[in-house]
């Protein structure tokens, strides 16, 4: 921005460049301490020096040795995960659909979506436990812990959904009706596949805020552990990094995911934007 | 024939209510309501007494637990804030490639969207007596004893909540700072603004917003919080929220909800206070 | 489909358009006879897009009637009316292909895949973009975008076309070349043309029905020929550029000629037509600059400036 007259960069941009490496370092490298140490050898305990390198700790997750009920809070961690995404992404749609009219109501609704954002979530967990004991009904993973998880990830999807329609040129849609469509074929074949960046963006946000979500889980999950109340147990009793594996495993596990969201909304928009390319080509021809 | 629009968003916008009333709205009442409830050993008793609200006003302990939450607050606000405001002002700013500040911003985001529990866990490793930084340090032979403040002190509980929350810090500043307009910094430095003071006069005002939205998170986030604390500070220190989930593992439900409606009265204060200062309206719906 | 699907003939009566309290089109009443070039011509803010949406559907009039091919279209979805639309930045869907872009009408009519990208590609070899079938719109220039915002509203076989400024986004010498290029289609096709623009050249060389508007309402609506040579008000005399336009009040009237006195002194003798001023009251008059004759000339006094 602010270039030397020669077209440099002036010092602050190192400085800066170099504080941003170091926020950078800072975010990754304990991360990184966990994923080395996850290869500790048999013996090895729970610092470095590393005692030889294996996958030891990783079998006896699979074995379930000293880890509990890994295996199934796993499977637990990715169907909740699933119904959350499917739940967040058609609720937050719909909804977002709904916020371009004025209705009676929209300001509540918003203002309670917010409420429900910033509420620390073992307020939520609490209150959903008192609901279920009071009507003498048992907290389920697939039951009360979805719903809590659903009041962390609905007013999320509904504001990225705020964002996304709010910048979507209306024009598209007039296009639409001109050429003949009807309101659902208008929603249904040019909203929808315009916003698919943002519907992908809401359904990453509801995988990734209920796989790792756990205050407002950990009084709402019933008899059988999600996979973040499965590390929680682990990590008041740690004594061996079988835990550090759990956390190498379940780190890959979010990566690949966020990698699938963020490389095809990368893909969809890339084909969308201008090329200046093709532009100077076909000057000719037209 | 045609369906009056209103009832048409009324109808996309309900399955978002409903599922925010029964496992929001609804519970947050129940716990304000349960607040006045009496308890014995093992259950609770509907009433109506104020004894639990009179026992939390009552009680030294209250006073030493929030002030504990709010010096965390306070130190990781002041933080955080500087951090969020150097990274987002260098990538919005500095990095003059729309491929390589979208890259950048990801490389800072995306381990916010893995395991909380797993990143707050990787520090222990790290910052133990026997520890990579302690060893890294003796190594270097910069210091012959190792450091014991590191882990499972407040110090350790601040490092972990800067390295948790940054994040919320960063994107909204980036957020608003991306929308100033370059011509008014251009005009800035024609004026013969220096870079210090383009930052303090023209950038920092128009991130008022920003700044605002990620002070709000912040504080949401570290006033609720209840497992970082109790895992990094080892125990020693309690905040409001983690005593109050102490109170709900052995059972007693309504001086925990008492002392959940105190916090939640105390935050929104704290939040409104910010609001009265800076509309962040705009920017949420804009 | 539609109600008498050859007749593009349209009429306006009385129609008004309030968005709250500002009105948009004052009770506007226009005659566009089937198969003419009809240009809305006229500053930003004068009423013409709106004008132009109410014959399209999308907006409906305040009060008013619009009438196409002799029939009221009050509630008719734009396909119904025979109308469709080429929007000022073309709006083409950008997921779509060319040919998807252009087969989308056929696509909500219900038509299967094979017959409707068949009937897409013909409208594109005729337009010359056959080529570009598969491409999205990112990767087509200007001229090559408009091109396929026409097709894809031709297709429909509407009896009454309308252009929302479609040549603005185009740089001068596209422009240029366009105009030739629509005029020829529009002649060639023989329905009615709309089409709104804020460029007088422009509206000028298409049209063959001139309206010039301001704030709401039609200060004058003829052929360019008639506007150029006898414009009604001060204001199309202006608008249309290349005149001079005087005022004066009137001193006196003698067989068929008034002498004014202009602001600044000047006396002019201005033949009159049909007009029959009083003697005080302030007269305009425009004179064309290229009718205008130097012949000999007396400084008779140095006029004072103002």
């Amino acid at each position: 921005m602010h270039d030397t007259a020669d077209g440099g960069r002036p010092w602050t941009f190192y400085a800066l460049a170099a504080f941003f490496a170091l926020f950078v370092l800072f975010l990754y490298g304990p991360m990184i301490v966990i994923y080395v140490l996850s290869f500790q050898g048999p013996n090895g305990g729970l610092t470095f020096p590393l005692n030889g390198v294996s996958l030891h700790w990783f079998d006896a997750l699979i074995k379930q040795e000293r880890t509990g009920d890994i295996a199934g809070a796993f499977q637990r961690s990715i169907g909740l995960a699933a119904l959350v995404t499917v739940l967040t992404v058609l609720f937050s749609v719909m909804a977002g659909l709904a916020f371009r009219r004025r209705f009676a109501g929209a300001g509540l609704v918003f203002y309670m979506a917010i409420a429900s954002l910033i509420m620390p979530g073992l307020f939520v967990s609490l209150g959903i436990g008192l609901v279920f004991q009071m009507l003498d009904l048992s907290t389920t993973w697939y039951g009360s812990a979805l719903g809590a998880q659903l009041t962390w990830t609905l007013p999320y999807g509904l504001l990225i959904m705020f964002a996304v329609l709010g910048r979507f040129n209306r024009a598209y849609e007039e296009a639409a009706s001109d050429l003949g469509a009807t309101n659902w074929q208008r929603l249904q074949h040019v909203t929808l596949p315009i916003v698919l960046p943002g519907i992908i963006g809401v359904a990453l946000f509801g995988f990734t805020l209920s796989y790792d979500e756990f205050p407002r889980t950990v009084l709402t999950s019933g008899s059988s552990n999600t996979l973040p109340l499965e590390i929680w147990a682990m990590t008041t009793d740690v004594t061996s990094p079988a835990l550090f594996a759990v956390g190498t495993v379940t780190t890959v596990i979010s990566f690949i995911v966020i990698g699938l969201a963020l490389t095809s909304i990368a893909l969809i928009e890339r084909r969308r934007v201008r090329r200046a390319v093709s532009v100077g080509k076909s000057a000719t021809v037209s | 024939m045609k369906i009056n629009q209103q009832t048409v968003s009324w109808l996309q916008v309900a399955p978002l209510t409903l599922v925010l009333l029964v496992f929001f709205g609804i519970p947050m009442v129940l716990v304000a309501v349960v607040s006045f409830f009496d308890y014995g050993r093992l259950q609770i008793i509907p009433a109506f007494i104020f004894d639990n609200y009179l026992e939390l006003f009552q009680s030294n302990l209250t006073l030493r637990l929030y002030a504990t939450a709010i010096k965390y607050t306070v130190i990781v606000w002041a933080i955080t804030l500087v951090i969020g405001f150097t990274v987002a002002y260098f990538l919005v700013f500095h990095v003059r490639s729309l491929t390589v500040k979208i890259g950048l911003f990801l490389i800072c985001t995306v381990p916010f969207w893995t395991s909380n529990i797993i990143r707050m866990i990787s520090w222990i490793p790290f910052l133990g007596l026997h520890g990579v930084f302690n060893s890294g340090l003796i190594g270097l032979g910069i210091i012959h004893q190792p450091l014991f403040f590191l882990l499972f002190s407040d110090f350790a509980v601040i490092v972990a909540y800067v390295h948790l929350n940054t994040l919320f810090m960063i994107v909204p500043i980036f957020n608003s700072m991306a929308r100033i307009d370059p011509g008014v910094i251009e005009a800035a430095y024609d004026a013969g603004a220096s870079r210090w003071r383009v930052i303090t006069e023209v950038v920092l005002p128009l991130s008022k917003t920003g700044i605002a939205l990620g002070s709000i998170f912040i504080i949401t986030l570290v006033m609720g919080d209840f497992f970082v604390v109790k895992i990094m500070s080892g125990g020693q220190s309690a905040t409001v929220v983690s005593a109050l989930s102490t109170e709900i593992a052995s059972l007693q439900y309504p001086p925990a909800a008492a002392s959940a409606v105190v916090l939640v009265l105390v935050v929104a204060l704290m939040v409104s206070a910010i609001l009265r200062l800076v509309d962040v309206r705009r920017e949420l719906t804009g | 489909m539609a109600l008498d699907s050859k007749n593009g003939a349209i009429e306006l009566v009385s129609v008004t358009k309030r968005f709250g309290d500002m009105v948009a089109v004052d009770s506007v009443s226009l005659s566009v006879p089937h198969g003419a070039y009809c240009c809305l011509l006229g500053p930003s803010g004068c009423g013409k897009t709106t004008i132009l949406r109410m014959i399209a559907g999308h907006e409906t009039p305040t009060q008013g009637e619009i009438r196409i091919g002799g029939a009221s279209v009050a509630g008719e979805t734009p396909l119904r009316r025979g109308t469709a639309m080429m929007f000022q930045a073309y709006a083409l869907f950008p997921h779509l292909s060319v040919l998807d872009n252009v087969a989308f009408s056929l696509k909500m009519r219900g038509l299967d895949r094979a017959e409707r990208q068949k009937e897409a590609r013909e409208l594109l070899s005729k337009v010359r973009l056959d080529h570009f079938a598969d491409r999205l719109p990112a990767q087509l220039s200007g001229g090559q975008q408009q091109r396929v915002a026409l097709a894809r509203a031709l297709i429909t076989n509407p009896r009454v076309l309308l252009l929302d400024e479609p040549l603005s986004a185009l740089d001068e010498y596209l422009r240029l070349r366009m105009r030739g290029e629509l005029r020829r289609m529009q002649k060639q096709l023989g329905i009615t043309f709309v089409h709104v623009t804020h460029t007088q050249l422009e509206a000028i060389a298409v049209a063959d029905i001139l309206v010039v508007m301001d704030q709401g309402r039609i200060e004058q609506a003829a052929s360019p020929n008639t506007i150029y040579n006898t414009p009604r008000t001060a204001y199309v005399a202006r608008f249309i550029g290349g005149q001079n336009v005087l005022s004066g009040k009137v001193e006196g009237v003698a067989d068929g000629t008034a002498t004014l006195r202009a602001a600044g002194g000047a006396r002019l003798t201005v033949p009159l037509g049909s007009a029959k001023p009083q003697p005080g009251s302030q007269l305009y008059l425009s004179i064309r600059r290229d009718r205008i004759d130097i012949d000999g000339f007396r400084v008779a006094r140095t006029l004072s400036p103002r």
